[in-house]
């Protein structure tokens, strides 16, 4: 999972110099991800993992980094 | 003077709130003895009338305190995007010819000390009052300019006041209104929260700059804060509709939404309608030389997914005409700006126009002569055709039943997450990077940011496609930053010697 939201990422969202440099703990956030970059992802995690991403947890703290978004995702896969 | 219907408010009621930011609230008389002060301590500095004042604060109380000081001086504020890098703020103070520096606590380590003004450090003081003419310079924004630079539009009183006191009746604004306020003040769209909301004795809510991120967290705070309009960009909207539990967050005070800055596509626009019933729409276009030249009050009733939505009316008492032969809308009225600011100089759109007519082999002759919308009448007087009051605004438009539509830019220009991003400023900088033999910059259509600019290039072999962002990185903000990067032995041309943008594009996406 977390390698295909990198790769969703990194190729449509945010531009970094070297994504393989790129750790899953590494701050999303800081790199550039920006509420219109959040709302692409949340879209391409939808499609792309069969989850609906609650519109209340929608924090900084799911989506600022590999790990949590894959944390989160899980969990709302779960819960359904 | 842009100011006079705030400091009416501000003498009948003074201890109405004005702005609230993060809990912290300040009332208009509270706001005018601050801004009064600030005032006369940029006069003990020197600062003159019509002298540009840089603002290096972001959006909130102590920013617009320090605007409102620069206009009760008589100066123009020129508001700085902290976001950019030293090397562009520093550009864009020298650029202007900058006076003073308005800032909260110690000089930043890039800027020359003696411009710096601490607005927590003016004591309590009544500036000399300042007599303000319509035809002054209120504001100069800096935007991506197409001649490889940024660039000031200059905004005279007269101008701001017309949009502002427009969009007040438009909207019936009142001292009972709450309303929201996300823009950044070197955007034009701020226009509209400091002087059509303020001059209406209303208060000014700042939305807090991480809500964004948390679109259920900000519908709640609208609900909370008891927002009755907001003034934003479409992104934000569609992200409020689509993710905002708004199912259960009833915004009921919530009376009106303004877009503007981006297309807002109609899918989202209807999710945004019928989730918000009650609460009317409107569409807003306009460069920042035009402020606002259209608006459409969105007619729920005609809106279809696949189709696009009008531009609509044109606003403010704004003339608008289509050009013959290009499509190209041009505008002139009372909101139109006075000009671009280069150089600390005043440079009126009439030298850019023609040089740009000429530059695309177009005719002299009065553009509008054909198009049946009573062009002749309204570009003569005594007889002599007038060009200089027009602003041709690089957009092509159409005309049906009294709508305007937008086909997109006739030019090059970006648009690039809410910011316009001219690609030969981004040219401009690669070209300045050792190492780069030639390059192009284009738009790659992005669903979320409008567009992103790609870079294709042709370098030494000693260099890496790495030495070029890093370079980039300290000249060129965020979203100028090109977010593909294509190396190329050489850039594809037309057979008529003109590079082949299409080509590049293509490669690019």
């Amino acid at each position: 999972m977390k390698e295909k939201l990198k790769k969703f990422i990194f190729a449509e969202v945010i531009y970094h110099e070297n994504p393989a440099s790129f750790g899953n703990g590494d701050d999303l956030l800081e790199a550039g991800l920006d509420s219109m970059g959040i709302m692409r992802l949340i879209m391409f995690a939808e499609r792309e993992f069969g989850v609906i991403l609650p519109d209340t947890e929608i924090e900084p703290d799911n989506v600022h980094s590999l790990d949590a978004l894959e944390r989160w995702i899980r969990q709302a896969g779960q819960a359904q | 003077m842009l100011l006079a219907p705030f400091l009416r408010q501000c003498g009948q009621w003074p201890e109405a709130v004005a702005l609230v930011e993060h809990g912290r609230g300040i009332r208009y008389g509270e706001l005018l003895a601050r801004s009064h002060s600030i005032a006369a301590g940029l006069q003990r500095m020197g600062v003159k009338p019509g002298q540009p004042v840089a603002i290096h604060l972001d959006r909130g109380i102590d920013a617009a305190m320090a605007l409102f000081a620069v206009l009760l001086a008589g100066a123009c504020y020129v508001p700085l995007d902290l976001k950019n890098p030293p090397s562009r703020l520093a550009f864009i103070i020298a650029d202007s010819g900058g006076v003073a520096v308005l800032g909260l606590g110690a000089v930043p380590a890039w800027l020359e000390g003696g411009l710096w003004l601490d607005i927590a450090a003016c004591p309590e003081s009544t500036p000399t009052p300042i007599e303000t003419q319509g035809d002054c310079l209120a504001a100069i924004l800096y935007t991506s300019g197409s001649t490889g630079q940024a660039r000031g539009v200059a905004l005279s009183h007269g101008a701001v006041g017309a949009f502002a006191q427009w969009a007040s009746d438009l909207l019936a604004l009142c001292s009972s209104d709450r309303i929201a306020s996300s823009a950044p003040f070197f955007f034009d769209l701020s226009t509209f929260d400091l002087y059509a909301v303020l001059g209406c004795g209303a208060s000014l809510h700042f939305v807090p700059s991480a809500l964004p991120l948390s679109p259920a967290r900000l519908s709640t705070w609208l609900q909370e804060q008891g927002i009755s309009g907001w003034y934003t960009v479409p992104s934000l909207l569609s992200f409020l509709a689509y993710k905002g539990n708004l199912a259960h967050t009833p915004l009921e005070h919530l009376r009106f939404l303004i877009f503007a800055g981006e297309v807002f596509p109609t899918p989202a626009l209807m999710d945004l309608a019928a989730k918000l019933p009650q609460t009317a729409l409107y569409n807003f276009f306009g460069p920042t030389e035009t402020n606002v030249c259209c608006y459409w009050p969105v007619d729920r009733a005609r809106l279809s997914p696949d189709r696009p939505i009008p531009i609509g009316l044109p606003a403010a008492a704004c003339e608008l005409h289509i050009h013959d032969e290009t499509g190209e809308l041009w505008v002139r009225g009372p909101t139109l700006a006075s000009g671009y600011w280069t150089g600390g100089c005043l440079q009126t759109f009439n030298g850019k126009s023609q040089a740009a007519t000429s530059a695309k082999g177009q005719s002299q002759v009065p553009p509008f002569a054909k198009n049946g919308l009573g062009g002749i009448s309204t570009t003569q007087e005594a007889g002599n055709p007038v060009y200089e009051n027009w602003y041709p605004t690089g957009d092509s438009v159409s005309l049906a039943d009294g709508e305007y539509w937008f086909h997109g830019r006739l030019g090059r220009m970006l648009k690039c997450a809410g910011y316009r991003v001219e690609p030969a400023e981004i040219e401009a900088s690669v070209n300045a990077i050792p190492g780069v033999r030639a390059c192009a910059v284009v738009g790659i259509d992005d669903p979320a940011a409008g567009q992103r600019p790609g870079l294709a290039l042709v370098m030494e072999p000693w260099v890496t496609p790495a030495d070029i962002r890093k370079a980039l990185a300290r000249q060129l903000p965020a979203y100028m930053q090109p977010s593909r990067c294509l190396v190329l032995p050489e850039l594809p041309y037309l057979p008529n010697g003109k590079l082949d943008y299409n080509r590049i594009q293509a490669l690019l996406v």
